[in-house]
Parts: structure tokens; C-alpha cells; sequence
């Protein structure tokens, strides 16, 4: 009985962590994506990152929650709320995002260790830079077709993808994941906790580190994020599928539109018969 | 022109903080436009009509098929009346994505046959963004969680949206006041020369950071009376209860302006089939 009501207890707590870093990272990201990104010269000034919040947050509290809150939070707020939301596509934000801070949060065993912060915080941001931009360059490769033979794309996919990677770790890196996580976690460490009701984290509430078992989670977790970014965007699996539709092509077409406008014509005299009988019962 | 940028970079940090405007277009996108067509549909019909918008066009590189698309959801983005800045960021979007890449493989030696493959893909990205500002800013969101959950998506998720749309206006002000607070008590450096300039920005920055530390412990208090109130209210063995599920989803109906619109789209659709085959 005593282990079932403490198990509902971190439930709801688990629950609390995920409402928390949803809607503070959700309002994070939706400044970040209302911000115009600057140039000077070629070095891009954009508050990429507010990542600190999460990162913060998973390395107080649990880091499951605290990732998947993350996720959620700039799937709902960035994504829905503002209508860019991408499909399939989102999936390889979602599960970066959510591996990154996770294993950063799974790190840290002391927050008052600043060290062991700095090195989770660099490595949570590194990780899922690193994912995003392996997954782009993938993603251009397969998007246009005879990626080699247009003149100075690939070089230039690689070249950008490489130094927005460089840009984005050393600029956003330090300035907003780095510093703001150093100077939050010890601050918050102890306080933010009896608010939630639970025990900060020490030797007995830490998970412990990353192992096998984390690491081969994430790994699965980014090849299902490259292949959801990748059937988004490919055009290679449905070659077939269109030539297969192709021979016959205008014959269908033909049909698919008598059909489409008999429904078209039905449901329109379904509405001026239904607002007739509206106007005639009144 | 070094001061100039450095003056436009200073001054959009500063424009970007005019947080009542963000809350303004926020809520006007969510809540601005109920009496829409758009708006009117069944959630789960515009659901399945946006899966095909955004699924099928990736996959068909014919340029007439595309066009069609693309006109067929800028239609539906007129019709949905979606807010200013919501359109504003999907044109920096896709120029980011696309005609970002275009200017750079110019510089390393491409020319205008870089253009069709680019085109193609650039038509694909905002045939797809809008397709999305439709269903996703232009419904309700309580519809859309609706419509979300009926296709069987966690409740966790229809949860994050209905509670990310009523939290968002309070979040918001929250951090405009501790903002507030910050400047009154603060001292900021002079920015009359360069280097003051780039202190003066730093130093916002700054505060931008250390706010976030009084709004994590009020957030923090606020998400705990939350998950206690849904606790009161069953909300965890609600969530998971079919029968609870049944009742929550029976004002969804799918009437005859909802079939009208599929099959305006379908018939649209074949229509761009017909005339690519044909040419």
C-alpha cells in the first residue's frame, strides 16, 4: 500500500515537472520565433536557444519529464500555436530536443557541482545541435534531386549546415545555454523543489548516470528522428508508386473529377434543399 | 555602417520586448477568428484534409500539381483569417529554408539550373506551412484538441494545447512585470559610444536571463496548484477512461459544409491531375 501511494505521489509531481517546463519553455521558444535573426558579416545573432530552461530543469528534477515537457511545450506553443507546425517532420525536433536534455539532465549528480553542470550543459545543447545538423544535410541530400549534379549545392549545404552548427554551438552555446544554466541550477537547487513538494536531487533520488541502456534509447530515438525527417521530405519510395498510376493517368484523372464534382453538385442540392425547408418551416 | 548595424541590432532586441504586442497577435490567432469558415469545419475532416496537404505534395515532383496545391491552401489561408505575424513568419520561414541556400550555392558556383530543383522544393515547404497555418491557426483550439484526440493522440497532448493557450496570456504578463521590476531597480550602462552600445545590449540580455529566475519559482508554484486542481477533478483516471473520452468527443459532428469542402478540395486536386496529364 505504502509503495502504491508513493508511486501516484511522483506521478502527479512527474506531471507537475512536465506542466512546468512546457510552459516555460514554450513561452521561450515562441519568442525565439518571433525574433527577426540578425547578420553581421557572416556571423548569425539570434537567440537560438533559450535550451537553458530545460537544461535547468532537468538537472533539478526528473529528466524524462523535464525532456518530454520541453518537447511538448515547443511542439504546442512554437509549432500549433502559431500555425508552423510541419508534420512528420517535427518529429526529429521533438525527439533531439527531448534526447538532448535528457542525457544532459541524466549527467549532472550533484547540481552544485558547477563543473559537472558546465560539461551537461555544453553536452545536452552539443548533442542535439549535432543530431539537427546531421539530419539537415540528409535531408537536402534527398530532397532535391541529383543532389550531385546541381552545380555548388552540395558544397554549399555543407558549408552552411557546418558553420550554422559552429555558430549556434559557440554563440548560443556559451551565451545562452552555458552561462544561464551555470548560474541558475546552483541558485535554484533547494528551492524550486519544496515547491513542487519533493526532496532535491542528492545521492538517494539520483537516477545515476548515463549507461548502456540510455545510450542505445537515444540512438534508437535518432534514427527514428532521421527516418520520420527523411520519409517527410524524400522523394525516392513514391517514384514508383507514381509511375504505377501514370499509364492510365488521364483516364483516372477523368474519372476522379466526374466523381468529385457529381459529390460536389449532390451536396450542394442536399444544402438548398435542407436551407429551402429552414426557410419554409419558419 | 559597423555603428548602423550594431544600432538596428540594439534596437530589434529592444522592439522585440514589446511583449503586449507578441500577446495581442497570439491571442487574435487563437481565439481572433471563430466566425471563419475555416473555423467551422469538423476538426477531424480538416485533420485528414491537412494530412494529405502535407504528406502527398512531398512525394510528386509535377510542377502543376504543386501549383495547384499551393493555390488551393492559399485560398483556404485567406479564408481562415490568419493573423498578420503568423503569415510574416511563414515568408521568413521559407526563404529561410530555400532562398537562403539558393544565394549561397550562387556563390559557389551555381547558376540558373540551381533554380528549378529549388523552386520545386520551395513550393513543396510553404505549400505545407500553409497548409498547416490553416488547420492549426485557424481552428479553435479547443476544437483542434478535440479533433486531435479523436484520432486517438495521447491526452497528454490535448492537455499541453487547451492549458498552452489559457496559460500563455498570464505567462506572458508575468514576465513582462519582472521584466518591468528589473528595469526600475536596474542602472544601465550609457550607450552612446560603440562599446556602450554592445555593454547596453549585453546588459539586457542579461536581464532577460535573470528574469527567469523569479518566473521559474512562481511557475513553479502555479504548476503545482494546477496538477493539484486536475487531481480534485480525476483528471489522470479521466484522461485514460473511455467512457469520459466518448462524452467529451460527442459535439463533433460532420455535416454537409464539411463534405463540401472535401469535395471542392478533391475536385481541385483531380483537376491539376487532369491538366498535367493532358499537357
Amino acid at each position: 500500500m505504502e509503495a502504491v501511494r508513493k508511486q501516484t505521489a511522483s506521478q502527479s509531481q512527474k506531471l507537475m515537472i512536465f506542466v512546468l517546463t512546457m510552459a516555460l519553455y514554450g513561452l521561450s521558444t515562441l519568442f525565439t520565433e518571433l525574433i527577426p535573426h540578425y547578420q553581421v558579416g557572416v556571423v548569425e545573432f539570434s537567440v537560438e536557444y533559450f535550451l537553458f530552461i530545460p537544461l535547468t530543469l532537468a538537472m533539478l528534477f526528473d529528466p524524462m519529464s523535464a525532456a518530454l515537457g520541453a518537447a511538448t511545450g515547443e511542439l504546442v506553443f512554437s509549432e500549433i500555436m502559431l500555425g508552423q507546425f510541419g508534420g512528420l517532420g517535427e518529429l526529429e525536433k521533438f525527439l533531439t530536443v527531448t534526447i538532448g536534455v535528457y542525457i544532459a539532465g541524466r549527467m549532472v549528480k550533484n547540481p552544485r557541482n558547477y563543473k559537472m553542470v558546465g560539461i551537461a550543459a555544453l553536452t545536452g545543447t552539443g548533442l542535439q545541435l549535432l543530431m539537427g545538423t546531421v539530419v539537415d544535410i540528409m535531408k537536402v541530400q534527398f530532397a532535391v534531386e541529383d543532389f550531385e549534379a546541381v552545380a555548388g549545392l552540395p558544397e554549399s549545404v555543407f558549408a552552411t549546415e557546418g558553420f550554422a552548427f559552429l555558430n549556434d554551438f559557440l554563440f548560443s552555446g556559451i551565451l545562452f545555454c552555458l552561462l544561464p544554466t551555470l548560474f541558475l541550477v546552483p541558485k535554484l537547487y533547494g528551492k524550486i523543489e519544496p515547491l513542487l513538494g519533493m526532496r532535491p536531487r542528492d545521492g538517494k533520488t539520483y537516477l545515476g548516470g548515463v549507461n548502456a541502456k540510455v545510450v542505445i534509447g537515444c540512438v534508437i530515438g535518432f534514427a527514428a528522428a532521421a527516418a520520420a525527417e527523411l520519409i517527410a521530405t524524400s522523394g525516392m519510395p513514391l517514384i514508383d508508386w507514381e509511375a504505377g498510376w501514370a499509364e492510365s493517368s488521364t483516364a483516372l484523372a477523368v474519372g476522379l473529377i466526374a466523381a468529385a464534382a457529381l459529390a460536389v453538385i449532390v451536396i450542394a442540392a442536399i444544402r438548398m434543399k435542407a436551407s429551402k425547408g429552414q426557410a419554409e418551416a419558419k | 555602417m559597423e555603428g548602423k548595424t550594431k544600432k538596428r541590432l540594439s534596437e530589434s532586441i529592444l522592439d522585440k520586448f514589446s511583449i503586449d504586442f507578441l500577446r495581442n497577435q497570439v491571442l487574435k490567432n487563437a481565439y481572433g477568428n471563430d466566425d471563419t469558415v475555416i473555423a467551422r469545419l469538423d476538426p477531424r475532416i480538416l485533420l485528414v484534409w491537412y494530412l494529405f496537404m502535407a504528406i502527398v505534395p512531398w512525394f510528386v515532383d509535377d510542377l502543376w500539381f504543386l501549383l495547384a496545391c499551393f493555390i488551393l491552401v492559399a485560398a483556404t489561408t485567406v479564408m481562415a483569417r490568419v493573423a498578420g505575424l503568423v503569415l510574416f513568419i511563414f515568408a521568413l520561414g521559407v526563404f529561410s529554408q530555400t532562398g537562403y541556400l539558393f544565394i549561397v550555392s550562387l556563390f559557389f558556383g551555381g547558376n540558373a539550373s540551381t533554380i528549378f530543383p529549388l523552386l520545386m522544393l520551395t513550393l513543396k515547404v510553404a505549400t505545407c506551412s500553409l497548409a498547416s497555418i490553416t488547420v492549426f491557426s485557424g481552428l479553435d483550439p479547443d476544437r483542434l484538441s478535440n479533433g486531435l484526440q479523436w484520432y486517438g493522440c495521447p491526452e497528454r497532448l490535448s492537455f499541453s494545447i487547451s492549458y498552452a493557450y489559457r496559460i500563455l496570456p498570464m505567462l506572458m504578463e508575468e514576465f513582462q512585470n519582472i521584466l518591468l521590476s528589473y528595469r526600475l531597480r536596474g542602472n544601465p550602462p550609457s550607450r552612446e559610444t560603440l562599446r556602450g552600445k554592445i555593454r547596453y545590449l549585453a546588459y539586457q540580455v542579461k536581464v532577460v536571463m535573470l528574469s527567469f529566475y523569479p518566473l521559474m519559482l512562481n511557475t513553479a508554484k502555479r504548476s503545482r496548484t494546477t496538477v493539484e486542481a486536475l487531481e480534485i477533478r480525476g483528471y489522470r483516471y479521466a484522461a485514460v477512461n473511455k467512457a469520459v473520452k466518448k462524452i467529451r468527443l460527442s459535439s463533433l459532428r460532420a455535416g454537409a459544409n464539411d463534405m463540401m469542402f472535401l469535395a471542392v478540395s478533391v475536385f481541385w486536386i483531380c483537376g491539376a491531375v487532369l491538366v498535367s496529364t493532358l499537357i
